[in-house]
């Protein structure tokens, strides 16, 4: 078979059972790939009550049809499962190599069910697939435990999937790896993988992916990195990380600054790409096949941390623990709490933004130390901010109910709609460090209505209003205006996510990474519909491609609107759209903005044909989009959103 | 010595991205593996480091010397030696015989291949066209090495500048 390897394979944990079912024809059409493929598992093989924890919850493993392929960044995987953070819809995608590993060892998607008996990792060698005892590797980071697999199995090539120990301790935010440092970050993937008893999953994969028509695909291939090559956005990536964005984050005002409470620092620039690479830098790194080389690996020179080394950080890796939190004099500290995120296996942004939900709880008097335990939450505490992650990671006092992420730690700590205004979610998950009064009103409108909730930079991606005017004409083309290039605007900003969208979803489908495509605008749809037609030898249009994305979409969010979340969840923090930017630094160039939501959220409705009431797709959407039994689903449940009952219950999380 | 280009590897700053890889197997044999790359990343992630292997064009070339048929030999005008499949037998005495593991046997033929540097492709060998980092590189040799020698003096004069300001 061209492009898919036309497999899956599914591990029941508790039953031991191993089976490997062929993908249809139709079926790969339909969901392509990744993000699809897992999107409809999660929403068509589990009850719709069921606790994420539970043996029968589903955890799945997607790469898609370009995994492992010469195309642009083909090794990335989306790991999807109920979110045990935000209750609804959950996945997340890394890079690596892990994803080209999978499909070279012959399988589309992992499934694993059940639960084991006690810790245990799987081992996929191509077709053979083994359970083995991973006791020994219980409670081991997974730098560690990943050059232990290595040495049992004899093999140092092997690439491994992992989860660290807040991933066995059920950390509500915690996540996987693969190849030590990659992470699947948001929505608390491995704590699900944590409560199987699944430490990792190790894999080797000699095999190939089998072209339909190699000389197109050379010369598609061929031709886009020739145009990376030259790309003003890929330049930046490759030279300073996504770390390149702290200065513009910061020229910009959308520096998360103190939990968003301003949106720049005069001293941003001690943590920039531009001091990262002249300091600690010691390698750049590159995910499989790709053209960019965002990937750092970062060895701390001074201070008490010298010596310490970790992959990483990219931007929003770095922010939460450090500016998020008050910290920004010595980047030394920031450095070590993403070693430390990253070695206890947490999602770092889910983590500081906890921390930095915390500290503002208490400059507020909603807590004191009686609930903490003691400890004063001062802002730019750097020991505080490390103790917290620590007793995150392992559950421990006051870091037991943070672990729960901020909305959770709220309702238990009862705070009230107080302590919910200063959490800065959206559905239970914590917005990534980008302020939308800053970076843009299309990533504001993107963290309203984002499918896995808290939903962020990568839902749409809404490059063009950070780079749009780097490629002139381009804005006009896709939008019909190219006024939609500047951040803060409301123009063309719904259309905009409304594609973005869409697009950012197949290309989750395909499992390639975001950044060559409509980040960098190098790779675009229709260079994708290249590679992909010349892979599978199949005749995919603009059109379907973009329908597939917006099918996969929609079918996430009936994932959360069968969970009664809808048109009232549809919003973002208050801070946003209540509080006008204070100037952080002089030359800041958005100082007095709002976040202008509900002007939008309109017109993107219309776009999506959701009801206005509801916020449900509707029917004849549904039906458009071939997800007939969603519309059956949902039908009843329509007017039970509009009930009294549910109308007092907004919810933060399902 | 003759002014062929060779390719140049520098682990230094390779980011074992695979893009070499991946193009090489698609030019080569229209399918992507690793397994069917003659260019290979080795890759120690827990450290950060990446180290890329493909044919280092050696003047007296072990392969050639051991082939037994003379399938494998030094093409004197490309500067590389190449494999002619009709003559391999698939003995693997070649790939024993590099002492950097280039050359690798085909899952299919069962024969043994390694770098013809893309003969015949006119921006040259892909894995270096492709390379982002510049970690592999075509360049003639004599002429890249007056270039270090230039860089290492300019790096040292800086250096000393430095101390002088100092």
């Amino acid at each position: 078979m061209n492009g898919w390897a036309g497999q899956r394979l599914r591990v029941n944990l508790s039953t031991e059972e191993i089976t490997k079912e062929p993908l249809s024809y139709e079926y790969r059409r339909k969901w392509l790939g990744g993000r699809g493929f897992n999107s409809e598992v999660l929403y068509n093989e589990m009850p719709v009550n069921i606790d994420p924890f539970d043996p029968e919850a589903r955890v799945c493993i997607g790469v898609g049809p370009m995994s492992g392929t010469a195309a642009p960044s083909t090794g990335r995987v989306t790991v999807s499962a109920k979110s045990p953070l935000t209750g609804g819809h959950g996945d997340a995608n890394m890079g690596g190599h892990w994803g080209a590993e999978i499909k070279y060892a012959g399988y589309d998607q992992i499934i694993i069910q059940g639960r084991a008996k006690k810790p245990v990792y799987l081992w996929i060698d191509d077709d053979k697939v083994e359970i083995r005892d991973a006791s020994h590797l219980w409670g081991k980071y997974p730098r560690e435990a990943d050059q232990m697999i290595k040495e049992e199995l004899g093999d140092e090539d092997i690439h491994i999937m992992l989860i660290g120990p807040a991933g066995e301790n059920m950390v509500r935010f915690a996540c996987c790896f693969n190849d030590v440092w990659r992470a699947a970050g948001r929505t608390g993937t491995g704590a699900v993988i944590g409560s199987k008893n699944l430490k990792g999953i190790a894999t080797r994969g000699s095999g190939t992916v089998k072209i339909a028509d190699p000389k197109k695909m050379m010369n598609v291939c061929d031709g886009l990195r020739q145009k990376m090559k030259t790309d003003v956005m890929k330049d930046g990536l490759y030279e300073y990380g996504s770390l390149v964005l702290i200065n513009i984050a910061n020229r910009d005002g959308w520096f998360p600054w103190k939990n968003f409470q301003e949106g720049a620092h005069l001293h941003a620039d001690n943590m920039s790409g531009e001091t990262h690479a002249a300091t600690v830098m010691k390698h750049r790194e590159g995910c499989f096949a790709c053209p960019i080389c965002c990937g750092r690996f970062t060895q701390i020179k001074e201070g008490k941390y010298a010596g310490e080394e970790f992959g990483g950080p990219e931007y929003e890796h770095a922010v939460p623990t450090g500016p998020r939190c008050g910290i920004i004099e010595d980047a030394n500290d920031i450095w070590h709490n993403c070693r430390l995120t990253n070695d206890y296996g947490m999602d770092g942004i889910e983590c500081g933004g906890t921390i930095a939900a915390a500290i503002e709880w208490y400059e507020k008097g909603l807590i004191t130390t009686k609930e903490t335990g003691g400890l004063e939450l001062e802002w730019g505490n750097e020991e505080v901010v490390e103790t917290l992650i620590r007793m995150i990671a392992k559950r421990e006092g006051f870091g037991d109910i943070l672990a729960e992420g901020a909305d959770r730690a709220a309702d238990k700590l009862g705070l009230g709609d107080k302590g919910h205004y200063y959490s800065i979610t959206t559905r239970g998950m914590t917005v990534p460090g980008d302020d939308p009064r800053g970076l843009g009103f299309g990533y504001g409108l993107s963290f309203a209505v984002g499918t896995r909730g808290g939903c962020d930079h990568l839902r749409s991606l809404c490059c063009l209003e950070l780079s749009g005017a780097l490629y002139p004409g381009l804005c006009t083309k896709l939008l019909g205006d190219e006024r939609a290039n500047r951040p803060v605007t409301k123009v063309g900003k719904p259309y905009m996510v409304y594609y973005e969208e869409n697009q950012k979803t197949t290309t989750d489908c395909l499992n390639v990474c975001c950044f060559t495509t409509h980040w960098s605008y190098a790779v675009r749809t229709e260079d994708q519909v290249d590679y992909l037609n010349a892979t599978t030898g199949l005749d995919f249009t603009e059109e379907e491609f973009q329908e597939i994305g917006e099918r996969v979409y929609t079918l996430e969010r009936a994932y959360w609107n069968r969970h009664m979340s809808g048109a009232r969840e549809d919003t973002v923090p208050e801070r946003f759209l209540n509080e006008p930017m204070p100037q952080g630094v002089e030359y800041q160039t958005n100082v007095g903005a709002t976040f202008p939501l509900n002007d939008m959220l309109k017109k993107y409705y219309r776009y999506r044909d959701w009801d206005p009431k509801t916020g449900f797709p509707s029917a004849k959407k549904l039906k458009a989009l071939g997800l007939e039994n969603v519309a059956k689903d949902l039908e009843p449940l329509r007017a039970k959103y509009l009930s009294e009952a549910e109308k007092k219950n907004k919810k933060w999380y399902c | 010595m003759n002014n062929a280009k060779v390719l140049m590897f520098n682990n230094e700053i390779c980011t074992g991205c695979r893009s070499c890889v991946v193009g090489c197997s698609l030019y080569h044999e229209g399918e992507i593996g690793k397994i069917l790359s003659r260019v290979a990343v080795v890759r120690n992630e827990r450290f950060g480091e990446s180290f890329v292997v493909g044919c280092d064009a050696c003047s007296d070339a072990p392969c050639a010397a051991v082939c037994p048929t003379g399938a494998c030999a030094m093409d004197i005008k490309a500067g590389i030696t190449k494999i002619n499949a009709d003559k391999c037998i698939g003995c693997k005495e070649c790939a024993n015989a590099c002492p950097f593991g280039a050359i690798n046997m085909h899952y299919k033929t069962g024969k043994a291949f390694k770098c013809d540097l893309c003969e015949g492709r006119e921006q040259g060998p892909v894995c270096a066209d492709w390379c982002p980092s510049g970690a592999i590189s075509y360049q003639t040799p004599t002429i890249a090495y007056k270039a270090k020698r230039r860089e290492k003096l300019s790096e040292r004069l800086k250096a000393a500048k430095v101390g002088e300001e100092n």
